[in-house]
Formats: C-alpha cells, structure tokens, sequence
C-alpha cells in the first residue's frame, strides 16, 4: 500500500547512522552484532513490504481500489489459541514436568491440523461470496 | 482493506467465554491484553505494599531477605514484561486499525496466538511463587552472574526466565501485526502523513519493539542455558556481554512504554483543548529520531561497569533531551490559545507531562556517567524510573482510559470520581517518589529489605510507605468508577468529545468490521475536526453568532 515502507525505511536509515556511530567509537563486537541485527531486521521489513506492493516506496495516499478485494476474516480461530498454548505448555515443560513437552508436542500438531480447517474453510467461504451467494454461517457446516 | 472492501466474516459472531478467548477481532484481543494486564498491574501493586511495608521503618522484619528480593525482582518484572509494555501494545491493538480506518488487524490468527503467548509466560512467571525456593529474585535485568544456577538456585528463577521468553515473544509478534496493519490497511486517502498522532506513536513503538525485542529473547534463552550448565556468560566479559545483550532490548522497552502514553496524552490534549495536535510534521519527524536514538543509548545502564564505550552512550542520551524538548513545545503550543476543558482525561494528560518532565529531567542526570557513579544503585534511580514509568506512563494510561472508556464501552466514566482518583494518585504519586531522590542523594541503596537508622531516613522513607497507601486508595477509586459506570451507565454516543480522530466516526463500541457506513473524507491527520471546520466556515458565511464569549467558534458539547 502506498506509502507503507517508508517511514520504515526512514527510521532504518536513521538507525544505521547511529550504528555507524556506535561502531567506529566503541568497535565492540557484540555491540555491532546486535545493533546490526536490528537494522537488518527493520531493512528486511521495508523490503518485504516493498515486495508484496511496489507502490509501497512512493509517497501520497493510498487510493481506493478499483474493484473491492474480498477477502476472507475468520471470526474465531482454536488453532491460534492451541498453537499458543502448546508452545507454553513445551517451555513450561522443560522446566518443570518434563511429559508436557509431549503434550505440548502433540497438541501443536492438532492445532496446524485444526488451522488447515479454518483456512480451508475461510477459502471455501471466499469463493462462494465470489460466485454471488453470500454463505449463511459456512463454517458451522463443517467446523463444530 | 478497509471501509471499501466488503469483508466475509466465515463463522457468526461468537459470544460466551469461548467466543471472547478465541476471537481475533483486534478490539477483543486489545481489551483481553488490556485487562489481564490490569490484573497483573494490581498483583505488582501488592507487591509494591508490601514492600513499602517492610520498609515504613528501619529495621523492620515484616519479610525475610529472600522475600524482600522475590518480591522486588517479581514487581519489577511484571510491571514491566506484564502491565506497562503489553498495555501499550494492547492500546495500539484495539486502536490503531480504527484511527486509520481499517476494519481489522493485519493477520488476526497470529495477533490472537501473541497474545495467547505473551499471557502464558505471564503465568508461568506468576507460578515461581509457588515452588519451594520461590519466585525469581534476582532482580528484573537478572544479571550474570547472580543468575546463574549456582547463585540462584531452583525452579521459581527458571519458570521467571522462560516466563520472559514468552511474554517478550508475543509482545513481538503482536507489535508486527500492528506494524503490518499501519502499512498495509491504511482507509483510502488515509497517508503516512495523514495518520494520528497515537498511531505514529504506536508504530515508532512497534519499529522498535521488532528491532529489539527479538534480542532479549536470545539473551534469556542463553541465560536458560546456562542455568542449564552450558558455560555462556564467563567472568568478567561474560557479565558485560549478557548486559550488553539485555540492555539493547532494556532501554528501548521503557520507550515502548513511554511514547504510546504520550500518544493517549497528546490526543487528550488535542480534544480537551479543541484544537488540533500543535507542530504534527516536527513530531512525527521528532518521534522518529527518537525512538532512532532510544536504540542507541542502552550502555547508559553499564556506565559504572568500566566494560563500555561512556563518551558515545553519554552523548546519545543527552541528545534525547532534543526530540523530547519538541514534544512539551508542541504540548504547550496545543494548550495556548485553546478553549481547555479540565475532564478528568485532560487532568491525567497534564499529569503524564508535567511529572514525566520531573523522570525526564532526572534521567539527564544520570544520562550523565559523572553523576551517574553517585546515583548509580541508589534510591535516585527508583526516583528516577518511577517519575517516567509511574507518574508519566500510568498517567498517561489514564487520560488514554478516560478518553477512550466512552469508546470501548458505549459507557462514560464518573468525572467526580474520576477527579477523585486524580488527585489521590497525584498525591500519592508526589509522596511515594519525590522522597526517593533525597534519600538516594543520601546514599540510601537501593534493593535493601532494612536500612540504618540515619537522621531523617526514618521519616521519609514512612512518608513513602503512606504515599503509596494513597496510591493504592487512588487505584480503588478508579475501579469503583469502572464498576459504577459500567452498572449505571450514562450513554457516551459515538463522539462524546468532538474527537478529531477516525475512531469517534462509528458506533460506541464499534462493530466487529469497525465501519458500517462509509468514512468521512480523509484531509488531515484530524479529519473529525476537518469536517467541522468546514461546517463552521459554511454556516459563518451566512451569518455570525454573536456573543458566545471567549470560547471560541466550534460547536459546544452538552456535556461537563
Ligand atoms: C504502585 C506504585 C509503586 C510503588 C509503591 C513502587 C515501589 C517500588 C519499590 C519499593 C521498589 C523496590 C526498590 C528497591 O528495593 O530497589 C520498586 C522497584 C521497581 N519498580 Fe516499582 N513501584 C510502583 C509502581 C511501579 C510501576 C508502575 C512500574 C512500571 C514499570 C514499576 C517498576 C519498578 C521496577 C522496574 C523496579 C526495579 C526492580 C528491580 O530492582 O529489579 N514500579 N518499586
Ligand atoms: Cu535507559
């Protein structure tokens, strides 16, 4: 979208002259490593938003777009819950009970299966308003 | 894509406990951030009376050491890594997507997960209080050695550090999301240049959240590891090195908790004074340099160790004092010739500024190395961090709260309460911290569980300990406030304050795709007082109202 990378791009340029500061005064390695993790880090996000639209990098404001994109918003999704969960539940159980690093193991693997559903589901939903027939609750079919 | 793309909403609207736990409308995950980070917000403040009560007097044995030093490590920790940083997080969550105008978060699942994430390790953290040795206590940075296995022993010390991991980690991703949706689902018309002033501080904090956040990540999963029994962190460097890697993430996170409550402050001030934000180009390029330099002054916090470059981290943060200097500029600058409404959002906002100044002004103290070797471990430091962190973010939360409860609850908050809880948390907040610096000055350590009986010592430190009693009555009134208003509800309607911003152009609270009818024009960064304004010249060009005294020409509001 217009105009989205370069308030990044800015600030990383800015950040790259301070780093450039920090590097030449204290020549510390650790200091340059992190610092120029940091500004790789937010060159790699302008790039990527640059990427994914070219009109990212020029100025003014986005306009509306000629046709309406449709896209698909979940209202719920388990599978973002239980991703999160299972990744605590490993953490926490290298500390502590050493089997919910099992669980949490399997409990990933249900949630990736789960959100192939919802994407699934959300992609079906999509093409069926593109066809015109706005779907009454098309997830309640197939997801409990 | 906004207002103009018809979105598909796949499952119906869930309610229930499962439909609020699972929901990724970004106003649900805003509001679930928000208040579980209300919640740790009073657990910390618990810890903080107990401490204060062990330390109302010298000598007192209220706690043991070991206590004493759980309890300021875990306070510290979960003000930090669990109120302030997630509420600031939380706020531009629910808010960001609605000032731009976009009807929901860039990908929702992930936002959902973060904050999934970030709550788990909050838990987790909690959970060291229940083990045998307690909960960390090592104090909130943990440094090596001290953390080390040998020298702090046990479970609680490994639950506070994979605690760390998960909260800096979903707060990252979350801040992604937000960044992701400022570029990417800005409203029609809505331009970089056009966007509010809490949004631009929402994304500066978001830049450097990703920036550095994802080092403390790796410096607590090295630390794991050496409690683990690998040999990280060795001797002298070691230590230097595991401060320079916290530190990189440790000075930008108290901006993360600092610029989106100037954000909430700044729009505050903006609709209490009816006018627009003074100066918007200086600040945005201000807050940019800023939020620049914040990245790049983190050895400020090692200056006593002798293991850092002093002359560059000195410099930098001196240099600070300009961005900021901009920033009250354009704050008075919006209240002069404005026609101020003291509600109780603006008390807080003038709060935020004025007692930030007190945080702010002692920090070029201590930004400053000489000084620094005085005040360095000393009660000047809490002073210090406190005046940013207490009387300016919290402040600031709540002039955010103020202004924008209407917003999220379709209810007004009581403004007599509300003033109520202004001036106990003013006074409070005066008696708590203000003693600090003389007792710092005075060479009273800081993380002491008992203190000497020196002149003077006495008295002022049970000053503080009743200061932050009022704190606490102060904190009661608010939720009195929240409980009566939301019972008894006065009805906010969608723009109860003549609201600049896109947020105050739909319902109270705002449907789940944010718009239902089409946004006005986007012609300023306060397109709400565009509109009126040019209401206004079209009416005066038939006829002038005459005497309306001296304040000013735009439409008055039926409320206080
Ligand atoms: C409710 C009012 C508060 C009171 C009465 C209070 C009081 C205290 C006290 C007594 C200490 C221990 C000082 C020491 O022994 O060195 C402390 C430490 C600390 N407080 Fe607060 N505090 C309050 C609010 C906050 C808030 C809002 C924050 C926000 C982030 C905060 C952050 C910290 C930090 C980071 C430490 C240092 C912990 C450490 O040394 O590792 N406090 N506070
Ligand atoms: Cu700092």
């Amino acid at each position: 979208m217009r105009g989205g990378a370069i308030p990044v791009l800015a600030w990383a340029c800015l950040l790259a002259v301070l780093m450039t500061g920090n590097a030449v005064w204290t020549g510390d390695a650790i200091q340059i490593g992190e610092y120029g993790f940091a500004v790789l880090t937010i060159v790699l996000v302008a790039a990527a938003l640059v990427r994914a639209d070219r009109t990212a990098i020029r100025r003014g404001a986005p306009e509306a777009p000629s046709r309406p994109r449709v896209e698909a918003s979940p209202d719920l999704s388990f599978a973002a819950v239980l991703a999160a969960i299972a990744l605590a539940s490993i953490l926490f159980g290298l500390t502590w009970a050493y089997f919910l690093v099992y669980f949490g193991a399997g409990l990933l693997i249900m949630s990736l299966g789960r959100l192939a559903l919802e994407l699934q589901a959300a992609r079906a939903s999509r093409e069926r308003f593109e066809r015109g027939s706005p779907p009454e609750r098309p997830e309640r079919e197939r997801l409990p | 894509m906004s207002a103009t793309a018809p979105s598909v909403s796949t499952v119906s609207r869930a309610s229930g406990l499962f439909g609020a736990a699972a929901s990724t409308d970004h106003k649900r995950i805003g509001l679930n951030m928000g208040l579980a980070s209300l919640l740790f917000f009073l657990g910390a403040g618990v810890m903080a009376l107990l401490m204060r009560t062990q330390l109302a007097q010298p000598h007192v044995r209220f706690v043991s050491d070991q206590t004493y030093n759980e309890l300021f490590t875990m306070h510290g920790s979960t003000m930090i890594f669990l109120f302030v940083t997630p509420m600031a997080m939380a706020l531009a969550t629910y808010l960001v997507p609605l000032q731009i105008g976009a009807s929901s978060i860039s990908a929702p699942r992930l936002a959902l997960s973060a904050f999934w994430i970030w709550l788990s390790g909050g838990i987790i953290m909690q959970l060291g209080w229940l083990t045998e040795e307690g909960a960390g206590r090592s104090g909130w940075f943990a440094y090596v050695p001290l953390s080390n296995s040998a020298n702090t022993p046990g479970v609680g010390q490994d639950l506070w550090t994979v605690g760390v991991i998960l909260a800096a980690g979903g707060l990252t991703i979350i801040g992604g999301c937000v960044l992701a949706t400022i570029a990417r689902r800005r409203a029609p018309g809505m331009s970089m240049m056009r966007m509010p002033v809490f949004t631009w501080t929402g994304l500066v904090s978001v830049l450097m959240v990703v920036g550095s956040f994802p080092v403390v990540i790796l410096a607590m999963s090295l630390l794991y590891a050496e409690r683990l029994g690998a040999r990280v962190f060795i001797g002298y460097s070691g230590a230097i090195d595991y401060q320079d890697l916290f530190w990189f993430f440790g000075h930008p996170v108290v901006y993360v908790m600092f610029f989106p409550f100037l954000g909430a402050a700044a729009e505050a001030i903006a609709v209490n004074a009816h006018k627009r934000w003074f100066g918007y180009a200086a600040f945005v390029a201000s807050m940019l340099a800023f939020a620049a330099l914040s990245m790049s002054v983190w050895s400020h916090h090692m200056f006593t160790t002798g293991g850092v470059t002093n002359q560059y981290f000195a410099t930098t943060s001196t240099a600070l004092a300009v961005p900021a200097g901009i920033e009250y500029f354009d704050m008075v600058a919006t209240l002069i010739g404005g026609a101020i409404l003291l509600r109780t959002s603006m008390l807080f906002a003038l709060g935020f500024f004025l007692q930030f100044l007190i945080g702010g002004l002692s920090g070029i103290f201590v930004a400053s190395p000489v000084l620094d070797y005085h005040a360095e471990d000393s009660y000047i430091v809490v002073g210090h961090f406190h005046y940013t962190l207490f009387a300016g973010s919290v402040f600031g939360f709540f002039a955010g709260v103020y202004h924008w409860f209407p917003k999220v609850t379709g209810a007004r908050l009581r403004e007599g309460l509300g003033k109520l809880h202004f001036v106990l948390l003013l006074v409070g907040t005066n008696m708590t911290f203000l003693p600090m610096f003389f007792l710092g000055n005075d060479g009273m350590p800081r993380r002491i569980a008992e203190y000497p009986n020196h002149p003077g010592w006495g008295t002022l430190n049970l000053l503080e300990t009743v200061g932050a009693g009022v704190i606490a009555l102060g904190v009661l009134a608010f939720l009195v406030n929240v409980v009566v208003s939301l019972r008894n509800r006065e009805v906010a309607g969608e723009d109860p304050w003549l609201g600049h911003t896109l947020e105050w152009a739909t319902s109270s609270p705002p449907p789940r795709h944010n718009f239902e009818r089409p946004l006005p024009p986007i012609t300023s960064y306060a397109p709400l007082l565009d509109l009126r304004e040019r209401a206004q010249r079209d009416a005066s060009a038939v006829r002038v109202p005459a005497g309306r005294g001296g304040r000013g020409p735009w439409p008055q509001e039926g409320a206080p």
